[in-house]
């Protein structure tokens, strides 16, 4: 977690001598660099785990009767490349991967990065509601819950706030599935759209987005109306997350001098709230928003089992049970860039809200 | 809360070690009429093979919450020694271990821990593994964090002064300034700990059929939807025990300076 | 340049189907079309989809798309698979099995409006031996030549008295030849057809592809050309990957119209609301396999400890856990088929001939283990809760056994490598024809599974041999007999059950059309 990796020891001590480098641009820099090595160690890291793996993919590829048939069978495996000694294979992935090609999986013969272009947007959208979800209810929750400290309304944000963090996802979906869609009929039944519908032109993937730069609402309400509910399941943990770590930073800024010599010197309460305290508290705060919405892209796995949510988390489940190594290499790849990839985000955020952070 | 929380641990702890290995019915045997509704016989009713959902979920705490306390310990102890290791030393072993730690963090746990299960086949040991590979980073950069800011604390200093070697500095003065808030953190992690085990076996790759385990007989329950006792009670069975290990986590890391509680959040899953 | 022209009137197209869906919306009753042009069915089924490539298709959800799409030359009327009917063609056949003479019938037009030639059918059946994928042993050994226009000859080493049950199946879909070439489409592993196939149809059958997505759904639009003898139900048919348990919640929500995978416990639930059922056994045979294998193991390969597991299995309670409509087959050729054995005495439980044969086999407890599938159903059945019966039921015998699940993926190396100790797999019929089973005989595919080798022993050997040369079905079924019966007492494998197959219809659905070869026909759902 960089909250923690940036500690006050973890001194940079060449950081402060900078000379006509632009310390900001510096850090990136040096940021960026880790983060392209990150994605290197990746590689190699998924390479050897589904390599590990005591089974023949050629075998899960093949139908009963082909795989008994050795030239069909050393066809395949020179096809899929697997005919050559592991570490000429580790090469010839990383230098496709360079031309931005991943490969192509073992099951469907379809290019990898297409499957995931078109698993990710699924897993994306879903992220992405549960997160807005997730702040305006989470950091609400943890400013109310700041605001009436060892009050009442504090106690029970609390206990509902680790109430969200203790509920198996994987249950909670299915009984909010029962519940909501098949006894009360609130929301729709699993998938992105109703059957009948027909997806938007592709733009971003995202179905909402794409629905109404297509300007078909009806599909934009329809996808919205299947979001709700897995977006809800997922959010109650992240929901938990946010409101706990909302309310105790805002707690540590309504400490902090500078507040009290606002409201000393008469500031509205609003003014004081928005300007000071939300400004104060908002580096913790993206933090965790940043590492929360990493862990939903992948997390969802088993939400989407349960919804019919063909998103990145199933297919990586299919990709590892079904010991497609592409695919695996692939999810991995994506996933890992998405979590150096925000995580980088967050640290520049940093950077730029907190001065001292480039300073020290 | 803290009072809620240890009595349910209590209560699940006097069930793992006394209650269910007492039970008159045995979780295993398939001798009642299959998919019966709680009724004064079978409180919880029975499963899809006939057996009994109270004494498997009776017997569910057997597996998970021991095997959790102990992935959180090993996690614990590795992540801990890497770490101080890492903050004492510094330099090129602390850029080695904190490197990797970020290689470890890059993936996100369920995947990771999904595919290492796959690799080493499904059991709840490899399950166990899966998630200790997946787990140790977040110890270990609490605790690197914790040794660095005390170990140019001026009793620290004096001590290296008398000649004290580091294994001693680490065990003698550093140690006992860290070990609660680790504690706390871990308490904390007992919970997400039985949560993602929970969440590998109803995936199937976990706990190995016939044992009764809690995620396995939620997953159980999916195929049988309208027989809705199979999956709830179990369900509840994992969340109050989760629930308990957070009110305890969470009413200790109270009872902690404020300002050391803010720096040991556990990782989001 | 050609796609980009090509994407305007998709556009435009996709946009006017939007439309017609959206007017459907709006009425404010998408569930209950009632047939007839323009209206839409939804199927749910789980899928097991790779390819939308008739030629590399070969499994359960691939069998249901390549029949919407392509037609076959031979085919079975409703879901009687013992007699194949004419379809594209119609066929004579030498007296010994071994040349099949088909005449294509005219008047069958591709979805582009070119008529169906011998050409078309000479490619497809070529490709499907030339690309070497998952199908290609259907048509293993077989000599295909044009004769004339209107005719051609199938030309085998051995009798193939199989052949006319295997030309049904979907792999053989005869498919546009000019439009396939035109795509990189061969006859050999060059083929580079498939991503056009995912995309577009190249087929003579009712529907096209209308969009094809191998994870979620594949929609089909009626095809305008097709001049075939099947009146379509519906003109848009959406076949969604949904799992198990969800197809239940829909289809009683009226959110799906069939439903494809539901497990006895599940289709009971049905009974009570106005959602139809359709029962009966399925083609799919689940067994246990006994090492025969010493090496593997001394106990599984030992004839009186192989009596032991047979008679201590208690086979009405598995039927029972199995839910109506399960059957328990009397060998390993499923009931549905010619050369179906009843039942057998030999594969029936009996406490104590099975303990008595095991006192005599020197077994001592020792642990068994026994190797599944832990990610896989059948029909809705899990083979995970079938394993943990046989281990109850073969506890109260005396015999220790070890549950040792695994992904599919990662077990089918030891079971196709023949390492398994004892193993729960199910066999599904390639073509719904007795000549499928022999993979059971020693020294076969499944055989060698179970460490069966070609010489292990003679009788059933010999006993495989008649059969296989058996022609006319009364000959054939006498001949499947008395080897099932000899495999029954002898052999390494128990055939368990058939499971159920439980199809649920929405009550606006007058009819559906279920074969154990293609699951259903999406064209008869009416």
């Amino acid at each position: 977690m960089p909250a923690s990796s940036k500690a006050p020891a973890q001194a940079r001590p060449h950081v402060g001598k900078t000379k006509g480098n632009h310390p900001l641009a510096r850090y990136l820099v040096t940021r960026l660099g880790l983060s392209v090595l990150l994605v290197f160690g990746v590689t190699v890291v998924t390479f050897i785990l589904t390599n590990l793996v005591p089974a023949d993919p050629v075998q899960a590829a093949l139908g009963e009767q082909a795989a008994a048939d050795p030239e069909i069978v050393a066809r395949f495996r020179e096809q899929a490349g697997l005919d050559k000694p592991l570490l000429v294979q580790y090469f010839t992935y990383v230098g496709r991967l360079l031309t931005g090609d991943l490969g192509t999986s073992n099951q469907t013969r379809l290019p990898v990065a297409d499957e995931i272009g078109r698993a990710f947007p699924a897993t994306a959208e879903l992220a992405l509601v549960a997160i807005v979800i997730s702040i305006v209810i989470g950091v609400g929750l943890g400013m109310w819950a700041a605001l009436r400290r060892r009050r009442p309304a504090d106690h029970i944000i609390r206990a509902v706030s680790l109430i969200g963090l203790s509920v198996p996802t994987f249950w909670l979906a299915l009984l909010m599935y029962y519940v909501f869609f098949f006894k009360l009929r609130v929301f729709p039944g699993s998938g992105r759209l109703s059957p009948a519908a027909i997806a938007p032109p592709k733009v971003t993937g995202l179905y909402t987005v794409d629905s109404i730069l297509s300007g078909q609402m009806s599909t934009f309400w329809d996808a919205l109306s299947h979001l709700i509910l897995p977006a809800l399941v997922l959010a109650l943990y992240t929901v938990g997350l946010l409101t706990r770590f909302a309310r105790s930073s805002i707690l540590e800024v309504l400490n902090q001098d500078y507040i009290k010599a606002a409201k000393a010197k008469g500031l509205p309460f609003r003014v004081i709230i928005i300007r000071y305290v939300l400004r104060g508290a908002l580096v913790p705060i993206i933090t965790i928003v940043g590492l929360a919405f990493g862990s939903l892209l992948s997390g969802t796995v088993l939400v989407e089992k349960v919804y019919a949510w063909h998103g990145l988390g199933e297919y990586a489940f299919t990709a590892a049970t079904k010991l497609d190594l592409p695919a695996v290499m692939g999810v991995g790849l994506i996933v890992g860039i998405v979590y150096i990839g925000i995580n980088f985000i967050v640290d520049v955020l940093y950077g730029v809200i907190d001065p001292r952070v480039r300073i020290q | 809360m803290a009072l809620v929380g240890a009595c349910i641990v209590l209560f699940w702890i006097l069930v793992a070690a006394v209650i269910s290995p007492l039970w008159s019915v045995d979780p295993l045997a398939q001798n009642f009429e299959r998919l019966m509704e709680p009724s004064a016989a079978h409180w919880f009713g029975t499963d899809q093979l006939g057996r009994d959902v109270l004494s498997r979920t009776l017997a569910g705490s057997q597996t998970s919450v021991p095997l959790s306390l102990l992935l959180v310990v090993s996690a614990l102890v590795l992540g801990g020694t890497l770490g101080a290791i890492a903050g004492y030393f510094g330099k090129a072993i602390d850029e080695t271990i904190m490197r990797i730690a970020d290689l470890v963090f890059a993936f996100p746990t369920i995947i990771l821990a999904m595919v290492i299960a796959a690799a080493l086949g499904p059991s709840l040991t490899n399950a166990v593994i899966a998630m200790l590979i997946v787990s140790w980073p977040s110890y270990a950069r609490v605790m690197r964090s914790l040794v660095i800011s005390t170990r140019n604390s001026e009793y620290v200093i004096a001590g290296r002064l008398m000649g004290a070697g580091a294994f001693t500095t680490l065990r003698r003065d550093i140690l006992p300034n860290v070990v609660s808030p680790l504690l706390v953190l871990a308490t904390l992690d007992v919970g997400t700990a039985i949560l993602l085990l929970s969440g590998l076996s109803f995936l199937g790759l976990g706990a190995v059929a016939p044992t009764a385990d809690w995620g396995a007989m939620v997953s159980d329950g999916v195929q049988q939807f309208s027989s809705w006792w199979i999956a709830v009670f179990p369900g509840l069975a994992i969340l109050s025990i989760v629930l308990a290990f957070n009110f305890l986590g969470d009413a200790w890391r109270d009872s902690l300076d404020p300002r050391t509680a803010g720096n040991i959040q556990g990782r989001a899953m | 340049m050609k796609i980009k022209q090509l994407k305007a009137p998709l556009t435009a197209a996709l946009l006017a189907l939007s439309l017609v869906g959206l007017g459907a919306c709006s009425s404010g009753d998408t569930s209950s079309p009632n047939g007839g042009a323009g209206s839409s069915v939804v199927v749910d089924t789980s899928f097991d989809l790779k390819t939308a490539d008739p030629a590399r298709e070969f499994e359960t959800t691939g069998a249901i798309v390549s029949h919407a799409i392509y037609e076959t030359l031979l085919t079975f009327k409703g879901d009687d698979v013992t007699q194949p009917v004419d379809g594209l063609a119609s066929y004579t056949m030498s007296d010994d099995a071994k040349v099949m003479t088909l005449t294509v019938k005219e008047g069958h037009t591709f979805s582009d409006g070119s008529p169906l030639t011998v050409d078309d059918v000479v490619f497809s059946l070529e490709r499907v031996q030339g690309i070497k994928g998952n199908p290609s042993f259907l048509l293993d050994g077989i000599k295909i030549a044009k004769v004339d226009e209107k005719s051609l000859t199938m030309t085998s080493q051995d009798a193939n008295p199989a052949l006319p049950f295997i030309l049904p199946n979907g792999a053989l879909g005869i498919v546009n030849s000019k439009v396939v070439k035109a795509n990189g489409g061969t006859t050999d592993a060059n083929d580079g057809a498939e991503a056009f196939l995912n995309k577009t149809s190249a087929g003579s059958g009712p529907y096209e592809l209308e969009s094809y997505d191998v994870a979620s759904q594949v929609v089909f639009t009626a095809n305008k050309n097709y001049s075939g003898p099947v009146t379509r139900g519906h003109d848009r048919v959406i076949l969604r990957n949904v799992a198990g348990p969800t197809q239940l919640l829909n289809i009683q929500a009226g959110d799906s119209q069939v439903a494809l995978d539901l497990n006895p416990d599940q289709a009971k639930e049905l009974k009570s609301g106005d959602v139809k059922l359709i029962s009966g056994p399925s083609p799919y045979m689940i067994f246990v396999l006994m090492n025969q294998n010493p090496a593997v193991n001394k106990f599984t390969s030992n004839q009186d400890f192989m009596t032991a597991v047979r008679r201590g299995i208690d086979y009405g309670k598995i039927i029972n856990l199995a839910g109506e409509g399960a059957v328990q087959p009397g060998g390993v050729i499923p009931s549905l088929f010619v050369g179906a054995l009843k039942t057998d005495p030999s594969n029936s439980f009996d406490a104590s001939a099975s303990k008595a044969a095991l006192a005599k086999s020197g077994y001592n407890g020792e642990e068994i283990l026994l190797n599944f599938p832990n990610d896989i159903t059948v029909q809705g059945l899990e083979l995970q809760s079938i394993a943990v019966s046989v281990q109850a039921q073969l506890k109260s015998i005396g015999i220790n056994i070890k549950l040792a699940p695994q992904p599919v993926a990662t077990e089918l190396d030891s079971y196709r490598g023949g390492k398994e100790t004892l193993g729960l797999w199910y066999w599904g019929p390639d073509y719904p024809d007795p000549t499928d089973y022999l993979v059971f005989t020693p020294g076969q595919l499944v055989g060698l599974r179970a460490g069966w080798a070609a010489d292990a022993n003679a009788e059933i050997t010999g006993l495989a041999e008649k059969a296989k040369a058996a022609t006319g079905n009364e000959a054939r079924q006498a001949a499947y007999e008395a080897l099932q019966k000899a495999m029954n007492v002898s052999g390494p494998f128990i055939p368990l059950l058939q499971p159920a197959k439980n199809v649920a219809t929405a009550s606006t659905v007058s009819e559906v059309s279920l074969n154990p070869v293609w699951t259903i026909d999406l064209a008869g759902i009416k």
